[in-house]
């Protein structure tokens, strides 16, 4: 195992993963920064957002799925039995690929993990969804229409709508799945900002298929390829001196 | 079609066509093709309207007030007696095996979409209420008879009620199974991912998504259980009194329509036209509005 020159909470090691008899992921060794966002890159099928799916051990929805290896967070293996799942994902939030409102009010929506967490006083509700709104950068469009359904809103907004959810429980890891791949321009670059706002907060971990999201603004960039960590690095030397061979071709688009 | 006829036919064809002349040919068959299948279809839908008009026109006949605040009086006293008891009768005996099969089929549906759904047990109930959907209502009557009715000693209104709720509960199950299965698996997971219990999921996410498509294919269930003839003949029979005692035989519109229709008298036979016709109006008219509410509805 190696220990990075910096704070960490959340780390994998020698971290093996089945779909069934398919190993998705091989001897994945990670440490993530603290406070930081760290990029996972790689072509379709490399296994970085199955590597993410592990960290809230989403893959136990599904039968058939197996871990091997450690997931350290806080010092604490999450991979072992008895791992208190709700509690885990009250602290590692995530936010999927596309937006995802739930069918109630656009407050309801942010408050929903608050109330998952047995919070019932309603001036505490309310600051939080406020706070947490803000945080998304969502706050001055729905500040009016907090009772409003939030299937009424944009994609856009559903997105950061979203991303409020997750923030709301004040997490201390975020997981992106490719946040912005549904997304136009205008919406891509909110978040991207928000993002940026949000970094020496909480620890983030994105996965994305844009190279210039990833250069633009993550701090350390993965590189991942058939299951396995091929680079880890500094995202300005990934992107200018990468010391590997493939890493170097894939962000030069020779490949994938 | 026959050998023997094709060939007749295209000798026909071929004798005023040229033999090289598929063009024409194909031109015939095609207008033929289209008056066959008008044909068709106007003879379907003759059948529906003259169905209807003979329902409205006779059922107008025997309107009155009478029909709905008087109940069943003797055939030989003029312009008296109603069927209030037999409207009453069949609202409460939906009503409670609606209430008995709809809470019933709606868990189970969801049984079949969320946890079943892997499990080949769950495969096979669900396969089996597709079945049970079309298994004749009157083997339903019969199956409840066997055990509400003979054991007991007498038709009662419970047992018509149950006969009921048997029939709606595989149809609730299998369209709940199918409004949940089309909320996308992001959804669950978006609320897995906060931290949520299963349970949870389903009552604030799952649920709550599928509720107008739940809702809408438990009223057309309701509708169809509404117009039941068969299966209170053995279970609830009838009878000519406003009664709301469920232990005791109980009247129902339906199977009142289909002995009045049957009498020898005039005035009852009117008054089942009627009867008829208002229960088939309020069929018709909720089946219209549900299925406008389904056009509207959208899935996120």
């Amino acid at each position: 195992m190696k220990h990075g020159p910096f704070e960490s909470d959340l780390a994998s090691e020698h971290l093996n993963f089945y779909y069934g008899n398919k190993q998705a992921l091989k001897d994945v060794s990670l440490n993530v920064e603290k406070n930081k966002i760290t990029a996972l890159i790689g072509p379709s099928g490399c296994g970085k957002t199955t590597f993410l799916r592990c960290f809230n051990r989403m893959h136990d929805l599904y039968k058939g799925n197996r871990y091997e290896g450690r997931i350290l967070f806080k010092g604490k293996n999450i991979l072992e039995k008895g791992t208190d799942l709700a509690a885990l994902r009250g602290q590692i939030g995530m936010v999927f690929q596309k937006p995802t409102p739930f069918p109630m009010s656009v407050f309801d929506n942010v408050a929903y993990g608050l109330r998952l967490k047995g919070i019932q006083n309603k001036q505490e509700l309310a600051d939080r969804v406020e706070a947490a709104l803000k945080k998304a950068a969502l706050w001055e469009e729905v500040e009016t229409r907090l009772n409003g359904s939030a299937m009424g809103l944009s994609g856009g907004q559903q997105q950061r709508l979203s991303i409020a959810r997750t923030l709301a429980p004040e997490p201390d890891v975020v997981l992106f799945d490719e946040p912005t791949s549904a997304l136009d321009p205008i919406s891509t670059a909110k978040i991207e900002d928000l993002m940026r706002e949000l970094r020496g907060q909480m620890t983030m971990i994105i996965v994305t298929h844009n190279m210039q999201q990833a250069a633009r603004i993550s701090d350390w960039t993965v590189f991942m390829y058939m299951g396995e960590l091929i680079e880890t690095g500094k995202t300005d030397k990934i992107f200018t001196a990468p010391s590997v061979k493939m890493t170097e071709e894939y962000i030069t688009g020779q490949f994938g | 079609m026959n050998g023997r006829l094709y060939e007749k036919i295209k000798e026909l064809f071929s004798g005023f066509a040229g033999k090289n002349n598929y063009r024409m040919r194909r031109k015939i068959k095609g207008r033929l093709m289209f008056f066959l299948s008008f044909l068709a279809a106007f003879v379907g839908v003759t059948c529906l309207f003259s169905i209807l008009y003979s329902l409205i026109k006779t059922g107008l006949a025997g309107m009155s007030l009478a029909l709905f605040t008087d109940d069943a009086a003797p055939p030989w006293l003029e312009n008296e007696g109603g069927m209030r008891h037999a409207f009453i009768g069949q609202l409460i005996l939906t009503g409670v095996g609606s209430l008995i099969g709809i809470p019933v089929g709606v868990l189970g549906g969801v049984y079949l979409a969320e946890y079943g759904n892997r499990s080949r047990f769950g495969k096979i109930v669900s396969g089996l209420a597709d079945v049970s959907v079309s298994v004749p209502t009157i083997i339903v009557g019969t199956f409840v008879y066997s055990f509400l009715v003979q054991p007991f000693g007498g038709f009662n209104g419970w047992a018509g009620a149950i006969a009921l709720a048997i029939i709606i509960l595989p149809l609730v199950m299998r369209t709940t199974e199918d409004a949940l299965r089309l909320i996308p698996w992001t959804m669950r997971e978006a609320a897995f991912a906060l931290g949520a219990p299963y349970y949870k999921v389903i009552n604030d996410v799952v649920l709550k998504s599928a509720f107008s498509a739940v809702f809408t294919g438990v009223s057309l269930a309701v509708s169809r259980i509404a117009g039941e003839t068969a299966p209170l003949l053995f279970t609830s029979f009838n009878n000519n009194y406003l009664s709301a005692d469920m232990s005791a035989p109980m009247p129902s519109l339906t199977v009142t329509v289909f002995q009045y229709a049957g009498s020898p008298y005039e005035k009852w036979v009117l008054s089942a036209w009627a009867s008829a016709l208002v229960m088939t109006v309020f069929i018709l008219l909720l089946n219209v509005i549900l299925k406008r509410m389904m056009k509207r509805r959208k899935f996120s």
